[in-house]
């Protein structure tokens, strides 16, 4: 009934909740056939996993407790965040039990959907606008951010369009070629799904598809000769952004001078700063910080890292970014074993997951320390959110999977 | 994907190179290790937040999150010389509200304006302030303030304060005073005593959130000194007998106003200090309309006949004036430079008036000649002597000086006129402080309105033996044939003047607006209290002092007498012994 994967992650569970004074057959089965799963990942996740709910819960009880929506509740936010969790367990139980073949072939599918649901969104009626952004489809007492998914749907669309069109991508061939049929028609589609984004407005989110669209095809050997242009062009857009509409140019490089507006549009951001500085080395200790009481906005969504950093100190800021850099390690680690086993959808894949980890978390903290523009982007696996969960969880699993497979193919199994 | 099957010949050209000919390790590499930097880029950003900046940020953040809270220290006491508390501070509770922290429905805004007293409306309009925060109430009771708690509504914050609570209400008005929201004195008592009363409030550091709300206490900077309680010579008792009668007074009289004194005249302690009308001080907004002003120290008048003693006597000590001696009256008038002096009633027989009846039926003309024998230096001194022309330095704020031109101005008739007692002005305490002179063997007693032990510094006026002269022709007043029969007290000798002054207006006098004053002691065989009493334009036709503020000096005294139990040193009023007495100083001719 079940299958292969699953039946292991069973037995590996059972495994561990059998006493160790009792070792059973089982026990001794998952101790012989040695653990498939990448352990080191698993433990990282289930560590950020716990200090996000712990932080979420932290920062958020005095808000939480005063709210009226919350109804006095201070472990409102922790509560749904713990539910989040194991619904997003449960889900990645059922994505690891899926082969990357499949996701190969609905790649496409899933991609036309996520894109689907980016139209929807924008729909009002359909799509709800909190902050004024219209980012989620209202499901009863959640909401779903299509957004989150097109992170997921895009990686595993890159990584099929770069091994599907990778005859028209490299530079064996005339540049005109690999322009308009290799690079073109996937740009126009990220263009599309930019547009989209930008609509909502959801910059973080745009800046995250765009990195691990674009960089996949840069990983599986995009024509060089297009590399460059690439670049440049994407910097002369923004250019023009910022010079057609000045007023962007504060917005984008106010992050620089916080201070100058303090009590104005530097208010988060000096916030953050303070809380971080006030952190120290060892940290006020956890549930100490101030920064919560009100005035840090999102403590418990994108600026959890602070809050974090606030009550863990150094020791918790070089623990969290240790924990993302060993992610994003693995996930390269892993694509490159894929790679060996020529597995070249899912060593992308591999790869895109590690830049979503990569790029989304650095970016995330680099805007709480005053070192990016403040972008509306969480913190993958710790901050406040059901979709981003989701997508996070996801996205582990898919990893964990391609671990799995080739740890399969390595011992001669078909996978 | 399939396995690549052939690798790929040097020279041969292959159409379709294999995914993994063609990747480029590299690339990924790049990828992963600028990540990497990135990640450590971020550590090196958190040592130089965390350690380098460390104390700067905190000390940023501490600007905002921590507050130095006052801890309020109470005002102290202020007693009655008994003890009794006539002015005290309670807890109470100001209510902030941080408009842009608001978050309120119609129905809890009505509800707050409800348990406030204000209306919706008003309240409305302070949640919408644009300003940071903004009281929405002080010196709010503590029941109120929990009240308002229990709505909870997000961005309002108690603050503690300390309400001034005056049992004694109008009673003591105008002698206390007032303090303001913050508890600081403003008028009377509260004012002048204020540093005394005052405590020294402490302060404590707390980390606020950013609404405000406290979140923890992070001790205490400052404690806090309390203030010290004051007691008062007033006895609230007389206070409020002389209150009553006073009240009384003015209002059988359809009077302006009035204000009267009890003074001990041995200690020179005020007993009481009333004016009417007046207000109570918890309730700001009569106090605000001057309505704690008080009369009896702040305001002169001018004193009329009640003068007319200090010339006699002066007259006396300094030897210019037998008490035997008849003095012509000139057919009752009597002109200087040009202006006519006047009595209104004859006084004496045969154009003749002794002493004793000049000072009983209060004569102008005959005292006006008695001041032509004294000179302008002499009677100046005198005058400063019994403490005209300067503040009585009770301790009370804003006490009037009285006006005592000097006497190289004076001319002849402008003496004259002063003699009986206009052309110079005075307050009420400072009149009533004259007086102890006659009461204490010549002597003036320093007035005081706090509690002094009995004891009064004292300063010789008048000869003992002037006194003992004065004394029964004061007594007379009060007979049958004096201006003031209605001063008697039932029991007791009293002594006291009279006085009818008509008011200036602008440069004149005119008729129909009077001060009628009364000043007078008892027991005359041992004088414990005096007593002045001012009646301000009584309008029922009666206006000579005799008639409208002797019968509350004498309401006022008989109460106090019987209140402490002074022995009565008169068997019947109107006692024949004491006319004896004086018969016996005329004839002796002293």
């Amino acid at each position: 009934m079940l299958s292969q994967p699953l039946k292991r992650v069973h037995e590996i569970a059972l495994g561990w909740f059998t006493p160790r004074t009792l070792p059973t057959t089982k026990r001794a089965n998952a101790a012989a056939n040695g653990i498939d799963l990448d352990m080191s990942l698993i433990w990282v996740v289930t560590l950020l996993l716990a200090l996000g709910l712990l932080m979420v819960y932290s920062s958020s009880i005095a808000s939480a407790s005063e709210a009226k929506f919350t109804r006095g509740s201070a472990s409102y936010f922790f509560a749904r965040q713990s539910l989040f969790v194991v619904i997003g367990l449960v889900v990645a139980l059922f994505v690891f039990d899926t082969s990357m073949k499949s996701w190969e072939r609905v790649a496409p599918w899933l991609f036309a959907a996520a894109v689907l649901l980016l139209i929807l969104v924008l729909i009002p009626g359909i799509g709800r606008v909190v902050n004024g952004a219209r980012r989620w489809i209202p499901l009863g007492p959640f909401g779903f951010q299509p957004s989150e998914m097109m992170k997921i749907a895009m990686i595993l669309f890159a990584a099929r369009y770069a091994v599907s069109k990778f005859d028209v991508l490299h530079a064996d061939q005339p540049l005109k070629q690999s322009l308009l049929r290799g690079l073109g028609p996937f740009i126009l589609i990220a263009l599309f799904v930019s547009v989209l984004l930008l609509r909502e407005p959801d910059f973080g989110a745009t800046f995250v598809v765009l990195s691990c669209g674009l960089l996949i095809l840069f990983m599986a050997g995009l024509d060089y000769r297009l590399v460059v242009p690439v670049l440049v062009v994407g910097l002369l857009a923004a250019s023009a952004l910022v010079i057609f509409e000045p007023y962007r140019l504060e917005r984008i490089f106010g992050f620089l001078d916080p201070w100058k507006q303090e009590f104005g549009k530097g208010y988060q951001l000096t916030q953050s700063l303070m809380a971080i500085g006030r952190g120290g080395i060892f940290g006020m200790g956890l549930g100490a910080g101030v920064s919560k009481h009100y005035y840090l906005p999102e403590a418990h969504t994108d600026f959890i890292f602070a809050v974090t950093a606030e009550e863990l100190g150094l020791l918790g800021v070089v623990l969290v970014a240790a924990s993302y850099g060993w992610i994003t390690w693995r996930a390269f680690k892993i694509g490159r074993e894929a790679r060996m086993n020529e597995q070249h959808f899912s060593s992308l894949v591999a790869q895109g997951i590690g830049v979503l980890f990569g790029v989304q978390s650095m970016i995330n903290i680099a805007v709480n320390m005053g070192v990016a523009p403040t972008k509306g982007l969480t913190l993958p696996l710790m901050s406040y959110g059901g979709s981003g969960m989701m997508a996070s969880l996801v996205a582990i699993s898919i990893l964990l999977r391609i671990d799995w497979e080739n740890r399969q193919l390595a011992k001669g199994y078909k996978v | 994907m399939t396995r690549a099957g052939n690798s790929p010949m040097i020279g041969q050209r292959r159409a379709k190179p294999t995914f993994a000919e063609r990747f480029s390790g590299w690339r990924v590499q790049l990828v992963v290790f600028g990540l990497l930097a990135g990640f450590a880029v971020l550590v090196g950003r958190g040592v130089y937040l965390q350690v380098v900046q460390h104390d700067d940020l905190t000390k940023r953040g501490d600007a905002r999150t921590l507050r130095d809270v006052t801890v309020p220290a109470h005002r102290g006491r202020i007693l009655d010389r008994e003890g009794a508390v006539l002015a005290s501070s309670v807890p109470a509770r100001g209510i902030l509200a941080f408009p842009d922290q608001v978050e309120a429905d119609e129905k809890q805004i009505a509800s707050l304006a409800q348990i406030l007293g204000q209306r919706t409306a008003d309240v409305k309009k302070k949640l919408n302030s644009d300003r940071d925060v903004v009281y929405l109430a002080r010196s709010v009771s503590t029941e109120k303030a929990d009240a308002v708690k229990a709505l909870k509504i997000p961005g309002l914050s108690l603050q503690n304060e300390f309400k001034r609570e005056y049992p004694s209400q109008e009673v003591m008005g105008q002698v206390l005073g007032i303090t303001n929201v913050d508890d600081i004195g403003q008028e009377g008592i509260e004012l002048s005593q204020n540093e005394w009363l005052s405590g020294k409030h402490g302060a404590r550091r707390v980390m606020i959130d950013r609404r405000g709300g406290v979140v923890e206490e992070q001790g205490s900077i400052r404690s806090p000194q309390q203030g010290r309680d004051l007691q008062l010579s007033l006895d609230s008792r007389v206070q409020h007998i002389a209150f009553r009668e006073l009240k009384r007074g003015v209002e059988a009289n359809r009077a302006k106003g009035g204000a009267a004194v009890v003074l001990d005249a041995k200690s020179g302690e005020i007993l009481a200090l009333v004016n009417y009308p007046t207000a109570d001080p918890s309730d700001r907004s009569a106090a605000a309309n001057g309505g704690l002003r008080n009369r009896a120290v702040a305001d002169l008048f001018e004193p009329g006949s009640t003068m007319k003693p200090f010339t006699v006597a002066t007259a006396i000590d300094t030897g210019v004036l037998k008490a035997s001696e008849q003095i012509a009256m000139t057919g009752g008038q009597y002109t200087l430079t040009g202006a006519t002096i006047r009595d209104s009633h004859s006084v004496g027989s045969g154009g003749y008036a002794s002493v004793l009846e000049i000072v009983q039926k209060s004569s102008n003309v005959g005292t006006a000649r008695i001041a032509e024998r004294l000179p302008n230096e002499l009677m100046s001194r005198y005058l400063q002597r019994a403490g005209f022309g300067r503040a009585p330095q009770t301790g009370f704020p804003g006490e009037a000086h009285g006006r005592l031109r000097a006497a190289q101005t004076w001319r002849p008739i402008e003496k004259a006129t002063m003699s009986y007692g206009y052309g110079l002005s005075v307050n009420l305490v400072q009149l009533a402080r004259a007086y102890t002179a006659f009461a204490n063997r010549g002597s003036l007693v320093d007035v005081t309105l706090f509690k002094n032990g009995g004891v009064g510094r004292q300063a010789r006026v008048y000869s003992p033996e002037t006194t003992q002269i004065m004394l029964p022709m004061l007594e007379r007043a009060t007979h049958r044939d004096g201006t003031a029969p209605q001063s008697q007290v039932a029991g007791y000798r009293v002594a006291g003047k009279t006085g009818t002054a008509k008011k200036l207006t602008g440069a004149t006098y005119v008729d129909g607006r009077y001060v009628a004053s009364f000043v007078g002691l008892a027991p005359v065989s041992n004088p414990r209290y005096v007593i002045a009493v001012m009646i301000d334009e009584p309008s029922t036709g009666l206006f000579y002092g005799g008639q409208v503020a002797a019968p509350v000096f004498s309401q006022v005294m008989a109460q106090t007498l019987r209140l402490f139990e002074v022995p009565f040193d008169a068997p019947t009023p109107g006692v024949p012994g004491a006319e004896t007495a004086v018969a016996a100083i005329v004839r002796e001719g002293n």
